[in-house]
């Protein structure tokens, strides 16, 4: 079954404040397609146009490749697992995973057979009696998600689901998600503002920022070849210095950083000799010894923070900017201490070099 | 309460705080109430008579009722068209009360609450009989409906109950919309929106979830509409026709034509009773807790 979902140019206004800009994108039937952003760039507003709830200015959402105007949202093949999960406190856990089918009129009977096996698939049995208040947060959440799978969605709309719950839960939480959507087929949508979590469970992630889809790609591109500086430093750490474009070639561009030197970097999307760009260097990236073929940037060390599994310290550039630098534990020494010299360098490969046209 | 008095402003002023308040229920409360229960269970007797030998405890006054059939006949139509009203006015409320809840803006919200209050500023039997001008014989609302061409002649509104009703309608519908409202805004909108997702549609979302979220408030609604109406005055004596009396008309008349206190106060009473009655038990049909309406 095509259960895709398309945004065929789709712009969502409120007044005079434009939500979404322009945004043609398609999920595939069966992805898990994660929207990530900061609170406020409009990713609610997405799942709200897929569900339903609202309609889009202009464009169409298209759902395999069915238009979706003017079906309201109880007539879409979509369902919906919500931020505070939206449990109904007066009914029973069964009452809950049932109402969907009750409102299709599906018998008693049948009813009860789907919402057992439902509460399997999330390991609840035998809760079917409860009521909601008397569960945890995690089991909630797994109700949630069992009565939003009721209905046999084409679609399922997850809107920061995991946030009400603790550190733990939560990724015990990715992995079953992405177990269920693994055993069901189903197109997630899902929306975060946290970047562990879109990274960890999506085929595909689209970041967004001020209602813009920045870009679209699976996690290991979105990390490695960041098209925007929007997505270079919102998504993972990373170390951004200014400069000038000097020369490209074989897309490796030599920037004047001022005091710092000429710095070179990996060219992503449109750079011209003599333009302003910015070169992105995540702190993981970053070594206190230089190997060959390796550029330095020679820094004083501000503050050192062990943190377990790694360590990372805050350096000031002769430019006066701040780099942090990631490292493993092992590499602690106790010359690694404030106020110490050291010279920063790192892999041209892993440096990348934005332009101008990149600032949206 | 006593203690927390005295620890705060000293004994003297607590002995007078809780003194006063003890003597306005007591003495105004409580005494006038025990009063009227002696008054109808005694005779209606002349004064020589009164602490006489006549002057004994029966419940001949609570009789009466059960004896004159016609005024057991507007004791049950009272009854039954405060039901009518309670539910007419529910309907009504109720998606006022949504909308002003959950759908409109916090403006518009605000806006369409001064509108509902603004007209109860005015005098009750003013409204009241703003209606009475409405609804006559060749009032405005038949002039418009004759203009409009929807009936061929005036029609008489105020002949049998309807005028009482929608004048207790629009009486009583504050008192139904704020308890409702107060509801429906503590309900969760992702409620609705989670029931409208799994493919309810309005008729049923309302039913399995904003009702059921509501029914505290709709009780408390339904409770003081109903007993509002039931006891009510002004509006029967001023929209009833010959046809509609009121059983409080027939307690009025005990008390101030009749002047038969006693036998007012023994109906009075009945009124009472019946009431609490039929709310107990209506409370129980629909499972309604007193706890809940509390909250």
């Amino acid at each position: 079954m095509d259960s895709s979902v398309h945004l065929d140019n789709v712009v969502m206004e409120f007044g005079d404040f434009t939500a979404i800009q322009k945004t043609d994108l398609k999920i595939e039937s069966g992805e898990f397609f994660s929207f990530l952003g900061p609170s406020g760039c409009g990713k609610t507003t997405i799942l709200n146009m897929i569900s339903g709830f609202l309609d889009p200015t202009q464009g169409d959402v298209k759902i395999g490749g069915q238009s979706m105007h003017g079906v309201p949202a109880n007539k879409r093949p979509t369902s919906m697992i919500f931020q505070n999960l939206a449990l109904f406190p007066l009914m029973t856990v069964a009452e809950n995973i049932e109402f969907g089918l009750e409102v299709r009129g599906v018998s008693k009977g049948e009813r009860k057979k789907a919402s057992d096996r439902l509460l399997e698939l999330v390991a609840l049995e035998g809760s079917a009696a409860k009521k909601v208040t008397e569960l945890s947060g995690g089991q909630r959440q797994r109700i949630a998600i069992a009565r939003a799978l009721a209905v046999e969605p084409q679609v399922l709309l997850l809107d920061e689901p995991l946030s009400a719950l603790d550190l733990k839960l939560r990724q015990h939480m990715r992995t079953e998600l992405k177990e269920i959507q693994r055993k069901t087929g189903i197109t997630f949508i899902y929306i975060t503002h946290d970047q562990g979590e879109a990274l960890t469970m999506s085929d595909r992630v689209g970041v967004m920022s001020a209602g813009r889809l920045q870009q679209v790609a699976d996690p290991i591109t979105l990390y490695r070849d960041p098209q925007t500086s929007f997505v270079a430093s919102f998504v993972g750490e990373n170390n951004s210095i200014v400069g000038k474009v000097l020369s490209i070639n074989n897309g490796i561009a030599e920037m004047d950083c001022g005091p710092l030197g000429h710095l070179c970097g990996r060219v992503q999307g449109a750079v011209k000799i003599g333009d302003q760009a910015t070169v992105f260097i995540r702190p993981e990236h970053l070594r206190l010894s230089a190997e060959e073929n390796m550029l330095t940037i020679p820094s004083v060390i501000e503050e050192v923070n062990f943190e377990g599994s790694y360590l990372t310290l805050n350096a000031n550039t002769q430019a006066g900017s701040n780099l942090a630098i990631q490292l493993e534990s092992r590499q602690y020494s106790e010359n690694l201490m404030k106020g110490a010299n050291v010279s920063l360098s790192y892999n041209v490969e892993d440096a990348i070099i934005l332009g101008e046209s990149a600032h949206v | 309460m006593f203690n927390q008095l005295k620890a705060r402003f000293g004994s003297g002023l607590a002995v007078g705080v809780i003194g006063m308040i003890a003597i306005w229920i007591i003495g105004m409360v409580v005494l006038p109430q025990l009063l009227m229960v002696d008054y109808s269970f005694r005779p209606n007797l002349l004064p020589v008579d009164i602490g006489g030998p006549k002057d004994i405890y029966t419940l001949a006054n609570y009789n009466t009722l059960f004896t004159n059939e016609i005024h057991l006949k507007i004791f049950f139509k009272t009854i039954w068209s405060s039901v009518l009203v309670t539910s007419i006015t529910l309907l009504v409320s109720y998606p006022i009360a949504f909308y002003l809840a959950k759908v409109a803006t916090p403006q518009k919200a605000a806006l369409c609450l001064v509108l509902l209050i603004i007209p109860f500023w005015i005098n009750e039997i003013l409204r009241t009989f703003s209606w009475y001008i409405i609804l006559a014989y060749k009032g405005p609302l038949n002039a418009l409906l004759l203009s409009l061409g929807f009936i061929q002649r005036p029609i008489r509104f105020l002949s049998g109950d309807g005028g009482v009703l929608i004048g207790m309608v629009y009486a009583y519908i504050l008192f139904m919309i704020f308890p409702i409202y107060n509801a429906i805004e503590s309900l969760d909108s992702n409620q609705v929106k989670a029931a409208r997702s799994l493919g309810a549609g309005w008729i049923r979302t309302h039913w399995r979830v904003v009702i059921p979220h509501a029914k505290p408030g709709i009780a408390t609604g339904c409770i003081m509409t109903f007993m509002l109406a039931a006891g009510s005055y002004a509006v029967p004596s001023i929209l009833g026709s010959p046809g509609s009396r009121w059983f409080t008309q027939i307690i009025y008349n005990w008390f101030f034509e009749g002047g038969d206190w006693n036998q007012g106060a023994a109906y009075a009473f009945l009124l009472l009773i019946i009431c609490i009655g039929f709310i107990a038990l209506v409370m129980r049909i629909f499972k309604v807790g007193l706890g809940d309406i509390a909250k």
